[in-house]
């Protein structure tokens, strides 16, 4: 947050802008909502309502029955959420610290191999080696087939968010380490006590990226953790829930039922949801490290 | 965001539109309707084996105690009745060949991929569900996936080897070796049909049975007309019927090739099973199908946009919403029985598309089957399990119909549900494509019972012999034309069998220019040489 | 004191910044190494990731270039030079869909790379904490709806039965539109999808890097009488270039490589009326490989689009190191 402001006058550019922001940012905030509450309702509405009038935001028979079915097997949904959360939290934990301290190192300019070694990183997304060397990798050569490691090791790191970083650290100047150096710090000790709180909006934007990505992992977990497993990560449980058409013809809850209101549409909404609520929670807790970074008024002269 | 993926992208993430395929049996999923089978040539040789039932099981060395894995294709069960009756197919394992099986389940999602992945990673799988038609087997027998069996199986697999006969044997083998064993024993009829209902066709004015697609046009119109807030035909464009069309007009006969979304090559007819022609630029077939599909768009029959409709059609006829679905006999057998309790009275029936023509073959036998993995390191006792599951009674049972008293119960020689059966929480299927047999199958009361007396007697009546059993098209000099004429008729396809391509003629034009430019010509010039050659095979 | 072109790293001061009386080249190079050794410990973690899972396997791109004989492994199978990517140009298909694959990516880029920076510099701008929390929170959401699903909404939006604009469209009295039949609404559909989608997402980085601004210069410029719209041009969009650089040369790495998940869902795989405009590389090659599968001829693929991005970011890059060499990749 800025420091309070002393009196200056509020002109009439200013005044535009803001107006200008208020609007937009406020009309895009609802088109951003609309949809999404559309799945919430749709989610909450009999199939058969569905069937005739289509999706709406306000269900027009309102039933649960797609959460019933999806939270029909309990065990299976908290494993799942418990097992996803437990790979977003490490998986960001590590995947933070590394990419901060990446970051950092490659941004000095003192540092001779950093040119070299950002293009290394950053070749890496311009090439891929494709599918099949890349499933022989983790299936036989690392052997982790049916290990959590599997989803949680390749997503780690990537190489726009290391030179994100990079980008963001490079604000800081240059004068700050120097100086500390001067003082006796060694490189590890400047990064860690001394510029990665000065970096918290870059640590909260990036951390936010990475947990995100773990979220909404699926395709590694699709290919890697087989139904051996007990407990699988969310979105795939939450997918096989929605392309099992066996699970919803024969669970229990639906078997007395018409068939015109097997919850084929709102259950995949109810999924969606089920999916997205924790994380939309996760935001506004993140929010609170978009400060502004400690000013450089630290280092003067 | 502007993560760049480090996979390729070019494998699909999600692939809910390419053809869910299996074949019925316990949990009723489709098998894909495109016969495409990828195929080399096979060259003779195959010497006859003996085909006593010598040997004795004791001579194999089971000693040492393994684990057989068994690839299969599916969603796991939840609710661990699987897993009971599998245990207790392993109590009989260990005691009979000191062995156990694992069930490897390939999910839906994805799971072309991660069958291939499979296969091309070189995994130690131990046995695997094969199907020429639709699983790329020969494909991936061409790439060596498969492990040759002709030695191990007179000895670890005796029951099986001397109940297969030798023409079925030879319809196995890919450059004179066999790599399957084929589910040559076991009824099953995947021709492709119309479902209609029976109550409606009635009011319609049908009193016989529904015989070319004039009589499916007079049924819809009449639900156009009469019914309202039903769709005809509530369709989706994942579902293909050119095929059909040409099996009900002509006489020509499906090759075991895949070209995408629609047959684009055929051969002449039963009396010609070796000419390569095409429905669609040899007469005016195609033609006729886009005309008739625009006349019914027009009409209305189906959605105005049925191209990116992704609904249920089979649970929408069930709801009474709309009154056609198509699929094969396999299908129908079940859905029958679901219509019978959902829609009571609506007496659904089935106009199979070779009723018209009587131009009906004979199921391939290499539809489902089994194959041993290149790299087993058990495929001796990877074979007498399969000899077990195939042949002994009891593990059968336990395999294809979970444990008697909670999952079925005999009565009067068929299955019938107990008592106390609760769908979610006895639900049991096992997907066990692989070689059933009609000498253990007892049928089940959710089939319906008089498949045989109706369907199955009018195809006995009509079938002819499937003359490609041992036809394997060699497609490597053509496969990027094969590859592009598949994008071809996925592109256009569609828009053609929904009447969404505008005059049907230019549209035709259009496509077979396309055809012509994703080198047709080259393929039906190699095709007709690769037949030649079957042909001197076959009666040289 | 610090003003924004702080923002611009320091321009390189060349190798190590100590002064060493030059000795032999090899002992120079020795104390190089020893003098950055923290520095290169500490990205010692994020080079042996990138060496496992990317660089391990990348020899792997062989597989374009050979017929794959699972037995013989990829690089024992026979080779076959250019024959797996001669599906892609047999009909000639080719060129359309990499224009339309890049159309759509430079649209992308421009247009979203500005809402982004729209979006984050208004939020800025604006003074009450709970509207930002709220509308920030808010902006989020599309980005977790997955592409199924906005295809599905999409469906019920437009589609011409019974899709919810027709109804609004009828209920006004105006004449219900065919969307789906009609291929020049989609450009227009796709990109605004897109834009829906990810602009919050992507407005969180830009956020961050407005963040980053000293705000003693900003009061500094109020003092002297700047106000909101010079200081947005003179001081927070400069500040931002570098970050619009960097965003912009990464992406442009992938600017033949369309966003499979969100073409699919929305055009579907069967609507040939609409894939003039809307067909790209990825669908195309989907169809192609839907019932022949086979791994070469995507290898070959991807190989192509790896190519063609490379040499795009090649130039991209030398270009942005002739015009502010401090903001180029490499």
């Amino acid at each position: 947050m800025s420091a309070p402001r002393t009196a200056i006058r509020v002109d009439g550019a200013t005044l535009l802008v803001r107006t200008i922001g208020y609007g937009f940012i406020g009309a895009f905030a609802l088109v951003c909502l609309l949809p999404f509450l559309l799945v919430v309702g749709t989610s909450f509405t009999s199939e058969s309502s569905i069937a005739r009038h289509g999706f709406n935001l306000w269900p027009r028979v309102f039933s649960t029955f797609a959460y019933k079915i999806v939270f029909e097997n309990p065990d299976l949904i908290i494993g799942s959420y418990w097992v996803t959360i437990g790979i977003t939290v490490v998986g960001t934990a590590i995947g933070l610290f590394i990419v901060a301290m990446t970051g950092y190192a490659l941004q000095r300019p003192d540092f001779h191999y950093r040119n070299q070694i950002s293009f290394f990183i950053y070749f890496t997304t311009l090439f891929t080696g494709g599918l099949v060397p890349y499933f022989l990798l983790i299936n036989q050569y690392l052997a982790l087939k049916d290990n959590y490691l599997a989803v949680l090791l390749p997503g780690l790191l990537s190489p726009f968010l290391i030179i994100m970083m990079k980008s963001f650290v490079r604000s800081i100047p240059h004068a700050i380490t120097e100086s500390a150096k001067i003082d006796g710090a060694g490189d590890f000790t400047i990064f860690l006590r001394l510029i990665l709180p000065m970096t918290t909006p870059a640590l909260a934007t990036i951390g936010l990226f990475i947990a995100i990505g773990y979220w909404n992992e699926w395709y590694n977990a699709m290919l890697f953790l087989s139904p051996d497993m007990k407990y699988r990560t969310l979105q795939l449980f939450l997918y096989g829930v929605v392309t099992s058409a066996d699970f919803v013809k024969n669970s229990a809850a639906a078997s007395n039922v018409d068939l015109r209101d097997l919850p084929l549409e709102s259950m995949k909404m109810a999924t969606a949801v089920v999916a997205t609520g924790p994380v939309i929670l996760l935001y506004p807790f993140v929010q609170r490290f978009f400060i502004k970074g400690i000013t450089v008024g630290a280092v003067k002269g | 965001m502007n993560k760049v993926k480090k996979l390729s992208a070019i494998v699909p993430v999600l692939t809910l539109a390419a053809g869910l395929a299996a074949c019925s049996g316990g949990n009723g999923k489709e098998a894909s309707p495109s016969a495409g089978e990828k195929s080399a040539e096979a060259t003779k040789a195959s010497a006859s084996a003996s085909a006593s039932s010598s040997q004795a099981a004791g001579a194999a060395d089971t000693s040492k105690f393994v684990k057989i894995s068994y690839v299969i294709l599916g969603d796991k069960p939840k609710n661990g009745q699987f897993d009971a009756a599998l245990a207790e197919i392993n109590k009989i394992m260990k005691q009979k060949i000191n062995a156990e099986l694992e069930w490897k389940w390939v999910e839906w999602a994805d799971w072309q991929t991660k069958y291939n992945l499979l296969l091309a990673s070189g995994d130690p799988v131990d046995l695997i569900t094969i199907g020429t038609d639709w699983l790329d087997t020969w494909g991936n027998a061409q790439r060596g996936a498969f492990m040759n069996i002709d030695d191990l199986l007179p000895k670890y697999a005796p029951v099986t080897w001397s109940s297969i006969p030798q023409e079925d044997w030879a319809e196995s083998k890919y450059k004179g070796k066999i790599v399957l064993i084929p589910e040559n024993a076991y009824t099953q009829w995947v021709n492709h049909g119309f479902f209609y209902r029976g109550d409606w066709a009635k009011e319609a004015g049908i009193t016989e049975p529904v015989k070319d697609w004039d009589g499916i046009e007079q049924y819809l119109q009449y639900i156009k007309d009469n019914k309202k807030n039903v769709i005809p035909w509530d369709a989706t464009a994942a579902v293909s019927t050119f095929g059909g069309w040409v099996n009900s007009y002509t006489k020509e006969l499906e090759l075991p090739i895949s070209t995408g979304w629609l047959p684009v090559f055929t051969t002449k007819s039963v009396d010609d099973p070796y000419t390569v022609v095409s429905p669609i630029f040899d007469e005016d077939t195609m033609l006729n199908y886009a005309t008739k599909m625009k006349s019914w768009a027009d009409k209305g029959f189906w959605r105005e946009d049925v191209l990116n409709y992704k609904g249920d059609t089979r649970t929408l006829l069930k709801g009474g919403m709309t009154g056609l679905d198509q699929h094969h006999t396999q299908t129908f057998g079940t859905l029958r029985v679901d219509m019978d309790r959902e829609q009571p009275g609506s007496e659904l029936q089935m106009y199979p598309f070779a009723r018209t023509n009587g131009n009906l073959l004979e199921l391939s036998i290499t539809h489902g089957g089994t194959s041993v993995g290149a790299h087993s390191k058990n495929p001796e006792r990877a074979l007498m399990a399969y000899d077990l599951i195939r042949n002994d009674e009891q593990i059968y049972r336990l395999l294809n119909y979970g444990i008697e008293g909670i999952q079925y119960e005999i009565k009067d020689g068929k299955r019938v549900l107990p008592a106390g059966y609760d769908p979610k929480k006895n639900e049991f299927y096992s997907d066990f494509w692989g070689g059933r047999n009609d000498k253990l199958e007892i049928p089940s009361s959710t089939v319906w019972d008089q498949l045989p007396t109706t369907l199955y007697a009018e195809y006995d009546k009509i079938k002819h012999p499937y003359p490609y059993g041992q036809f394997v098209f060699d497609k490597t000099p053509v496969d990027a034309e094969l590859t592009a004429i598949s994008q071809v008729t996925g592109e256009m396809g569609p828009s053609i069998a929904f009447g969404k391509a505008g005059d049907p003629a230019k549209a035709v034009e259009a496509f077979k220019t396309k055809l012509k430019a994703a080198g047709y010509d080259k393929v039906k010039a190699e095709l007709q040489k690769q037949l030649d050659a079957y042909k001197q095979q076959m009666q040289g | 004191m610090n003003g924004p072109s702080a923002a611009a790293a320091p321009s390189d001061a060349g190798p190590a910044a100590q002064a060493i009386a030059p000795k032999s080249k090899r002992r120079t190079a020795w104390r190089t190494l020893l003098g950055n050794r923290t520095l290169l410990l500490m990205c010692l973690p994020a080079i042996a990731f990138f060496l496992v899972f990317s660089y391990l396997p990348m020899p792997g791109l062989y597989l374009a270039f050979v017929q794959y004989n699972y037995t013989d492994g990829i690089f024992k199978s026979p080779f076959v030079g250019w024959d797996n990517f001669r599906f892609l140009v047999i009909t000639g298909d080719l060129w359309r869909l990499t224009f339309n694959t890049i159309a759509y990516n430079v649209m992308f880029i421009l247009l979203g790379n500005a809402l982004q920076i729209a979006v984050a510099i208004l939020l800025n701008e604006l003074r009450s904490k709970w509207f930002k929390k709220v509308s920030q929170s808010l902006m989020f959401l599309p980005y977790f709806i997955s592409f199924v699903l906005i295809g599905l909404i999409a469906y019920n939006i437009l589609s011409y039965d019974y899709g919810l604009l027709n109804g609004f469209l009828k209920m006004i009295g105006a004449d219900p539109v065919k969307t789906y039949s009609n291929p020049h609404l989609w450009p227009f559909i796709i990109v605004v999808t897109y834009l829906w989608q990810s602009t919050g997402y992507g407005s969180i980085v830009y956020f961050a890097a407005v963040m980053g601004l000293d705000s003693e210069i900003v009061e500094a410029a109020e003092i002297d009488g700047a106000n909101a719209l010079q200081r947005i041009s003179y001081i927070v969009l400069p500040w931002l270039k570098p970050t619009f650089i960097i965003l912009l040369l990464f992406s442009l790495g992938g600017v033949l490589r369309g966003n499979f998940g969100l073409f699919y869902n929305l055009v579907g795989a069967n609507n040939s009326a609409l894939y003039a405009t809307t067909d790209i590389i990825e669908t195309y090659v989907f169809r192609s490989l839907m019932t022949n599968f086979n791994f070469s001829m995507g290898s070959a693929v991807s190989l192509y689009q790896s190519v063609f991005g490379f040499c795009v970011v090649l130039f991209a890059n030398w270009l942005v190191k002739r015009m502010s060499p401090d903001n180029s990749l490499f």
